[in-house]
This record gives C-alpha cells, structure tokens and sequence, in this order.
C-alpha cells in the first residue's frame, strides 16, 4: 500500500474494535481502518453465522498486513459488554477507537407491535450503544489516554417514516446519546460522533427489491442511488483520527447520498 | 401569578397590527384572522385594489382596518408604511412581515442571472429587514415592546431546484433568530411562521379543486393546507398568549416536513 500524503487519516499504531463487524458497515469500517494503518479486533453479536462472516473480515483485515482476532459481545447485556471488552483490551495491549455498529430493523404498524419487540429494538439499536459508549470511556479512563468513539444511526432517526416508529425512535436516541456523551466525557479527551446511514445497498429489509415505492424513496436521494459500504468507511477513519479531528465531538455526520436534504 | 386566563391572553383587543401582503393569499388569511382577535389593521401591498377588497371584507364583519399601498423593497416606503400605522392607531404592536413571492428566472443555475436573483431577494429577505427595521425602531421610540412576525417557506429548510427562493426565505429564519436575540431587552419577541403546501386562495373551480385535491395525497395528512389555516397561529404569535416564545420557527405543513424520507407510500414492512 502506497503512503498516503496527507498523515491527517493516518492511524498506524493504532489499536480499534469494532462491534458489530458481520454488518456491512462495521465491516466495511474495520477494513477503512486496516488500511489506514489500525490493527482491528472485531466483534460479532452473536455467536452463529455472525462469526462466520467477521472471520471473513478478520482474514481482510490480517491480508493488509494488521493485527486483527474475532469476539463474540452480547451487546443486550451491559454487563458482557463491559467483561468482553475489558478482555480485548488485555489481549491486544490497549484500545484507541471504538466503532459500534449494530442495526435490528423493525417495520410494522404502532398497533401491531409488542412490548417485546419494541423492547428488542430499543435495545438491540440504542441500549447496546448505550453499553458500548459507557465501558468504552471507562476503558479509556483507566487507561489514561484519549479516545475515539463511533456510533452508527440510521436518518430514519430524523425524520418521519410509517410502520418504522420503534426503530426510528431507536435511532433518535442514539443521535441523542451522541450529543449527551460526547459533552459528558469530552473532559477526559474522549470524542464521541456518529454517522448515519441513509438508503444502503444492502438494506433490503427496508427496500425490498419488489416494492416500487422503496425504489422511488431511493430516488429522494441527491445522488439517486443507495450507499454502498465503502462508502462509510472513509468517515469512520475522519472521525476516529487524533490529527484529522482533534475539535469535532458531538456531531451527527449523515452519509445518505443527500437525502436528508431533499424536499 | 398564573398570567391569567388563556382566552384573554389570545385577545389582541386594540392591538396596532402591521401586515404586509395583506392583500391576498396567507396575509389575507391572517388578516381576517388577527381582525377576528380584535386587532386594529394596517394592510400593506403593492396593489391597492386587492387591498380594498379585503379591507371591505373585514369591515363588513366589524373589524378596523386602514390600508397603504406599498411595494415592501423599497425601505423608504416601508418606513412610510409604519409611519402610517402610526399615525392611524398611536402606536404599532406587531408587524407581519409577510410579503413575498416568487420569480427569479428557470436558467441554469451556472447562468443564473444576477437581476433575478436579486430581485428574488428583494422582495423576500430585504423587504422582511426592511418591515421589522422599520417597526422595531418604532417600538423602541414608544418604549411598549411588540412583536415580529416573519413569514418563511418550508423550501427553506430543504434544498430544492429553484434556489433562490428558498436562499431568501432560509435568510428570513436566520434573521428572525438573530432579531430575537437582538431585540429581547427592549421586550421585542421574533418568531417565524414555515408554510409548507398552502393554498393561496379558495379554488377558483371543480378543476382546481380536483388539482389541489390529488397534490394533497403527496402530505401526511393527505391535503394542502387552506389559505386560512395560517390565522390561528397568527393570534397566537401576536398576542401574550406566546409572551415566553421568541426566535422560533413555526412550522405549519401538514407533517410534510416530519417525513421526506420516500414517497408519501413507501410503508416499510419487515417483520421478524
């Protein structure tokens, strides 16, 4: 791999997790960070074919030349987020960055929906975030160093959009928890953003390739066309590096083509 | 102290009210509206003949109201035109900074001519500075307070193909906010009224009316707003039932704005 010019993305030495790696954007943000020079250790949520496929991104990421090694983290739960990555921070010698990406879509009526599944949602989109922000900072402390966090939203956490309530409600919270942590642990050189995901390629949970009205919600975009991974990737690099944003804590940077922005 | 009753507190009984582009459409629709409240009007436009039509339609209902022809780009005569209000009532309390409009040129924005542009922000954004220049100033000299109103377009908050309409009416909500913050130790309060799809008048004909109806299934609420629907956030706006509300925008949009994410069917549906 060439040198790049600019050191402002350079992330060499660096040591980042990434939660959530078996998704197409956590994935596509640990090879982002491999190639800007990070070693990267990945976790899966959960232990079935999710491991499967970030063993996939670990061997990517081991191709570059970088450390890497695979984790299961059950990030329902605060307390094995708090045990798993107190135990990958031992085995890899320390953590700068941290990037969470998990995403539970939901899409049904208000009516119809359980207490169970909106529980599952907020949990599974907001709570494991809430968890992965709070054991991320306390690793940071104790390790007396600054630190990096991305979070992951959707722009559904923005605006209006039917059947989507609980998740978008999901999504707002985590926009919100951007601002409110990032204020809260910016003293101890902790930075927090996020990034939200507009109409990706691999999103057919919410446009379905037969429905003819999701494929004219991706003409709202700008650029009328959905995201694609590689395309999250450079951001995450931005925001988790010390020269490139040493001043930029507590914002939302959406990467949805424009659509945000369309009337 | 509980500020008294609510039903009082929207009363604008006696109140000197500017409104520009009183004449017709949304200004017309809060005229009747602040008139019902009890204000005393001074509607302002550039044609006098549409400004007759609606002073006689608000004094055959009991209502005070003076007119003063007036084209809001040209600060002299907005001067004039406050001057007047004063004049007529002793006083002005509020100002509805409310005309506006389109034009501006279809060229390419790489071509876009430099007179349309201006001309686009003319008659929105300076002319809005010009009205609350004009009535804060005269509100101070009268030691009272009052109010602005400023009157700004959905299209503002969102990009759209004819920019310079929206540019001008996106100054006009940065205004409002920095009037607000301005203006507050002279008890001045500014807040800004976002009309997404509003009708301008009632439908001339079935036709019209069938047209309006089928845009209207592109809302949330599946209609256009009426040209009406603008009044009762007028009172409120205007009267001391908002006395704790300033530099704020106002959105009144049938849900358009809440949504934008797809077409007005896209309804998701996965479920696990």
């Amino acid at each position: 791999m060439t040198k790049p010019k600019s050191s402002f993305f350079d992330l060499a030495g660096k040591r980042a997790l990434v939660i959530g790696a078996e998704h197409p954007h956590g994935a596509a943000i640990a090879r982002a960070y491999a190639e800007a020079g990070a070693d990267v250790a990945l976790a899966a949520l959960t232990a079935d074919e999710a491991v499967v496929r970030t063993r996939a991104v670990q061997r990517e990421v081991e191709a570059m030349g970088r450390k890497s090694s695979t984790y299961v983290m059950d990030v329902m739960l605060g307390k094995n987020v708090e045990v798993t990555m107190r135990q990958i921070v031992k085995e890899i010698g320390g953590l700068d960055i941290v990037a969470a990406c998990p995403d539970l879509f939901l899409a049904k009526p208000i009516e119809r929906t359980s207490d169970t599944e909106v529980a599952r949602v907020m949990q599974a989109n907001f709570n494991s975030q809430y968890f992965i922000v709070r054991h991320a900072a306390e690793e940071f402390r104790r390790l007396k160093q600054p630190g990096r966090i991305v979070l992951t939203t959707s722009v559904i956490g923005e605006r209006g959009l039917p059947n989507t309530t609980a998740y978008a409600a999901a999504a707002g919270a985590v926009i919100n928890l951007v601002r409110s942590a990032a204020v809260e642990v910016a003293p101890d050189g902790i930075q927090v953003n996020g990034i939200a995901l507009g109409w990706m390629d691999w999103m057919t949970d919410r446009l379905r390739p037969d429905d003819e009205e999701a494929q004219r919600a991706v003409r709202f975009t700008a650029l009328r066309r959905q995201g694609r991974a590689d395309e999250v990737g450079p951001l995450a690099v931005y925001l988790s590096s010390e020269r490139a944003t040493r001043y930029i804590t507590g914002q939302i940077f959406p990467v949805d083509g424009g659509l945000l922005q369309h009337l | 102290m509980t500020g008294g009753d609510v039903l009082e507190r929207v009363d604008l009984d006696g109140k000197a009210i500017v409104v520009t582009g009183g004449g017709r459409g949304l200004g017309r629709g809060m005229a009747h509206a602040l008139s019902e409240a009890g204000a005393r009007l001074m509607l302002a436009a550039r044609t006098q003949s549409q400004l007759d039509a609606t002073a006689e339609e608000i004094r055959s209902r009991g209502g005070t109201v003076a007119t003063f022809a007036a084209d809001v780009t040209d600060s002299t005569q907005v001067n004039a035109l406050v001057a007047a209000c004063v004049r007529e009532y002793g006083r002005i309390d509020v100002m509805f900074a409310n005309a506006g409009g389109g034009g501006g040129s279809n060229a390419e924005f790489w071509d876009y001519p430099d007179d349309a542009f201006e001309q686009v922000i003319a008659t929105n954004l300076k002319s809005t500075f010009y009205s609350c220049r004009a009535a804060s100033k005269a509100m101070v000299e009268q030691g009272t307070g009052g109010v602005l109103v400023t009157t700004a377009s959905g299209t503002a908050l969102r990009g759209n193909r004819g920019f310079a309409y929206p540019t001008a009416k996106g100054g006009v909500i940065s205004l409002t906010k920095s009037m607000a913050t301005m203006l507050a130790g002279h008890n001045i309060r500014a807040n800004c009224i976002v009309p997404g799809y509003v009708s301008q008048n009632d439908p001339k004909d079935e036709q019209e009316r069938a047209q309006r109806a089928q845009r209207g299934t592109f809302m949330p609420v599946q209609r256009l707003g009426e040209w009406w629907e603008l009044g009762p956030l007028a009172v409120f706006l205007a009267s001391e039932a908002s006395s704790y509300i300033t530099g704020e925008t106002y959105i009144i949009d049938g849900g358009g704005l809440a949504g934008g994410l797809g077409p007005i069917k896209f309804r998701p549906q996965h479920e696990w």
